[in-house]
């Protein structure tokens, strides 16, 4: 079984950096094109998310996310470039359709801001543990019980439909068609999800009760089996992406 | 041919790591008891019997059906399995709605149904409290409820996946004299478990699977008389049998009631 | 030393109008291996889980009595306070995944790292239980990923490694197949033999013929008896309280072979002993 994640071990440079710089770099990527909303400041960045993703070794697998969020973003191309209110400069005609110049620009606004912003987060998703993420985030302050629940999402969610898995052999083998026409299904849906919502709650009790017993309440500061996430080139890397964004900001000002 | 054909059965769910490598067996009438360590593919086997898992290669036929050419649903008409876990199954607010679910679901009417679950309630001693909620009751009442659910859609095999776990003398008892009742009735009880005890107070065929593949199959008394060989498949004989072994004797005995019988006999005359 | 002292307990489930536990007192040596026997619904679970303090505190309910832990009152103290002390393993062993964990190695981690172990302290413990449970060849794979009997060492090694003084064991082998189960009560008696004191409720009562010290017989929220192995086995209305003697003591009581102190052996090699010695 495997928990739900989109990570892909691997050993490239961006998989040294650890999670929190990560989260800097996204948080920096998106402040900046606030800061300085210029369209070349976004195809800046994205040349840089660009550039990490493809030394990091990772650029196939960000391929699918890319292409799925493209048919929103082409969606959003034609709508504005066909419809926007302060359209007036055509630009291309194909048959009854025009586009406008106005309503292109503003699209290619958004796509860049978005996949900027998809290009920073593919980087902390692809290459970082979910758990290590949260490990991280616990090390700074997060309280361990909301990183229990997180932690426990990813995991839980396969292990429910192992469970479902279970149920539904139990009732086929008395004799539940699960398979086959809609009506059929809906007709077996009260027979598993019964036993799931019941299984489910009796799990959560017995679960506290053994996270108890080990002492998940316990008052001693909490310690970690893994290392903690350090490369020399973190705070480096950190003041760098501070630096950047307060320059930005002086530049906004000045400028 | 008998009620179950198992041809050449082989089995993986992942490619490369075979589970089951080859399985040839036939079960008729008597009541057997498959044994074996922790992963020894058991409880693969049983869910290839049941038709929630086909065969890679091999077939298996029930009461000369291909269970490649039928659905589990379909099969359960033939083959009742009783799960390890009751709250697995257990949905419905009443315990007679709960056993008439599988005798609906198969076909049969609801007067006959009712009929079927009361008398199968009756058999597993819970017809008293037909009418209660499911989950009002304690774990072992609940598994005599799955046992009844599944006897009420008259399957002419049953399985029983693990029926002693948790289960204290009483329940072990009642347990057992359901599985003789089912056989006197002319039904296959088959069963996986651990409980060398029980098997060899309560089946008749014994069959030993060790890393996929059957490493013996026999009589009760035949099987448990071979300690060495158990021992290697990490399981034993039952205790009474150990005993006898340790103090030599040639037979094997496989119930504490047996030896005692044997003896007494023995010194009348 | 008294590792355990429980006086006068008694409890009520919320909701319920029966006691779960009725009235029972009792003390447990340092290094003790204590056997819980008797029907279902007899109160066994309770009283293990009243020794960690889920009873009352996880469940509240009606309480009475006192129950001290190495001089610490239950009632008075929290759960994770006692979990220091005192660790449990509980029936189901696929609940007993935490569920946050990826691999083995780091479930069995779980206790440790509430309890503010150094990272080289866990790494030393984690592989000391996991060889002791034989499951270290399975400490990459995912927790839920193991066999019900495989889970069932991984739930028995995340409490042995933090080190309780007693631990609690509920139906613990369950899903084991003969001779896993005899490795386990093995693991668990060489751990008593060091000090750590031990509860195990179990069905299997040749096993708790063999390693416990004492065993205790329970009915109806009551304790029966709580005598060594040979008395209790040897008491001839056992079936009254819904347990079935050892096979080799019930073979010894058809021939009324008795040891010198006319108790009846329990165990194989002790009713072997016995039987050897009639014969001459």
């Amino acid at each position: 079984m495997k928990a739900i994640t989109l990570y892909v071990p691997k050993d490239t440079f961006i998989y040294k950096v650890d999670p929190i710089t990560k989260l800097f770099y996204i948080l920096t990527v998106i402040l900046i094109p606030i800061i300085a909303p210029m369209q070349f400041v976004a195809y800046v960045l994205i040349a840089i998310s660009l550039l990490i993703i493809l030394s990091g070794g990772i650029f196939k697998k960000v391929l699918p996310i890319i292409s799925f969020s493209a048919i929103i973003l082409v969606t959003v191309v034609i709508i504005q470039g066909l419809f926007k209110i302060d359209n007036k400069t055509a630009v291309l005609s194909i048959g009854p359709l025009t586009f406008y110049k106005e309503g292109l620009n503003y699209a290619f606004e958004i796509c860049a801001r978005v996949l900027n912003i998809l290009f920073a987060f593919s980087i902390l998703v692809l290459t970082t543990k979910p758990s290590d993420l949260i490990e991280s985030l616990v090390r700074k302050g997060l309280s361990p019980k909301i990183g229990y629940v997180l932690n426990s999402v990813l995991q839980i969610i396969p292990e429910m439909t192992a469970t479902m898995g279970t149920i539904t052999d139990a009732q086929r083998a008395r004799g539940l068609e699960t398979e086959g026409k809609l009506s059929t299904r809906i007709k077996a849906f009260f027979p598993l999800i019964g036993p799931v919502v019941m299984n489910s709650l009796i799990a959560t009790r017995e679960r506290a009760m053994a996270l108890e017993v080990r002492g998940f309440n316990s008052k001693n500061k909490k310690t970690f089996l893994n290392e903690e996430f350090k490369s020399p080139y973190s705070r480096v890397f950190r003041i760098c992406l501070i630096l950047i964004t307060i320059l930005t900001i002086f530049w906004r000002i000045l400028s | 041919m008998g009620r179950i054909e198992v041809k050449d059965l082989h089995f993986s769910y992942n490619k490369g790591e075979e589970i089951l490598k080859g399985i040839n067996l036939s079960f008729d009438k008597e009541s057997t008891a498959i044994i074996g360590q922790n992963g020894a593919g058991k409880t693969t086997f049983v869910k290839l019997l049941k038709g929630l898992l086909k065969p890679d290669t091999g077939d298996i036929l029930i009461l000369g059906k291909n269970t490649k050419e039928t659905t589990a649903a379909e099969l359960a008409k033939y083959v009742g399995l009783v799960f390890q876990n009751p709250n697995d199954q257990i949905f419905k607010n009443k315990v007679l709605d709960e056993v008439m679910f599988g005798p609906l679901n198969i076909g049969q009417d609801h007067e006959e149904a009712e009929e079927n679950s009361i008398k199968a309630l009756e058999m597993v001693g819970c017809k008293d409290i037909y009418n209660k909620n499911p989950y009002d009751l304690s774990l072992s009442e609940r598994k005599l409820i799955s046992i009844a659910s599944i006897i009420a859609m008259k399957p002419e095999i049953i399985i029983f996946d693990e029926p002693t776990i948790a289960q204290d003398y009483v329940r072990r008892e009642k347990i057992k004299a359901i599985i003789k009742n089912l056989t006197e009735n002319g039904k296959l009880v088959l069963t996986i478990i651990h409980d060398m005890d029980f098997v060899a107070e309560s089946f008749e065929r014994v069959i030993v699977f060790q890393n996929g593949k059957v490493l013996m199959d026999g009589h009760t008394k035949e099987v448990y008389s071979h300690a060495d060989i158990l021992n290697s498949a990490y399981l034993e004989p039952p205790h009474i049998t150990q005993l006898c072994n340790k103090l030599g004797y040639k037979d094997t005995f496989l119930t504490v009631e047996e030896f005692i019988e044997s003896k007494q006999s023995l010194r009348q005359k | 030393m008294k590792k355990i002292v429980v006086e006068n307990l008694k409890y009520k489930y919320p909701l319920t109008d029966k006691l779960a536990l009725d009235g029972v007192s009792f003390e447990v040596n340092e290094g003790e291996f204590i056997g819980i026997i008797g029907q279902n619904l007899a109160g066994k679970s309770t009283l293990c889980q009243s020794l960690v303090g889920l009873v009352p505190h996880f469940y509240r309910g009606a309480y009475g009595g006192k129950v001290l832990i190495d001089g610490k009152e239950v009632l008075k103290s929290d759960i994770s306070e006692l979990a220091l002390k005192v660790g449990m393993v509980f029936q189901n062993p696929f609940t007993q995944v935490t569920g946050a964990k990826l691999t083995v190695y780091e479930e069995i981690a779980f206790g440790l790292e509430n309890m503010g172990l150094s990272r080289n302290e866990m790494i030393d413990r984690i592989d000391y239980a996991l060889s002791l449970l034989d499951i270290y060849k399975y400490k990459d794979r995912n927790p839920f990923d193991l066999s019900g009997g495989q889970m069932q060492r991984m739930a028995i090694a995340g409490i042995i490694a933090m080190k309780p003084e007693i631990i609690v064991l509920d139906e613990p082998t369950s899903q084991l197949d003969p001779q896993g189960s005899e490795e386990v009560f093995k693991a668990i008696q060489a751990l008593s033999h060091e000090g750590m004191t031990v509860i195990m409720v179990e069905h299997k009562i040749e096993k708790i013929a063999r390693y416990s010290d004492r065993v205790m017989l329970m009915h109806q929220g009551k304790i029966i008896d709580f005598d060594t192995p040979k008395k209790v086995f040897s008491r001839g209305d056992l079936k009254e309280y819904g347990v079935l003697a050892p096979a080799f003591t019930r073979i010894c009581r058809a021939f009324d072979i008795k040891d010198e102190e006319g108790f009846y052996p329990v165990t194989l090699d002790e009713a072997y002993d016995a039987v050897v010695k009639i014969n001459g």
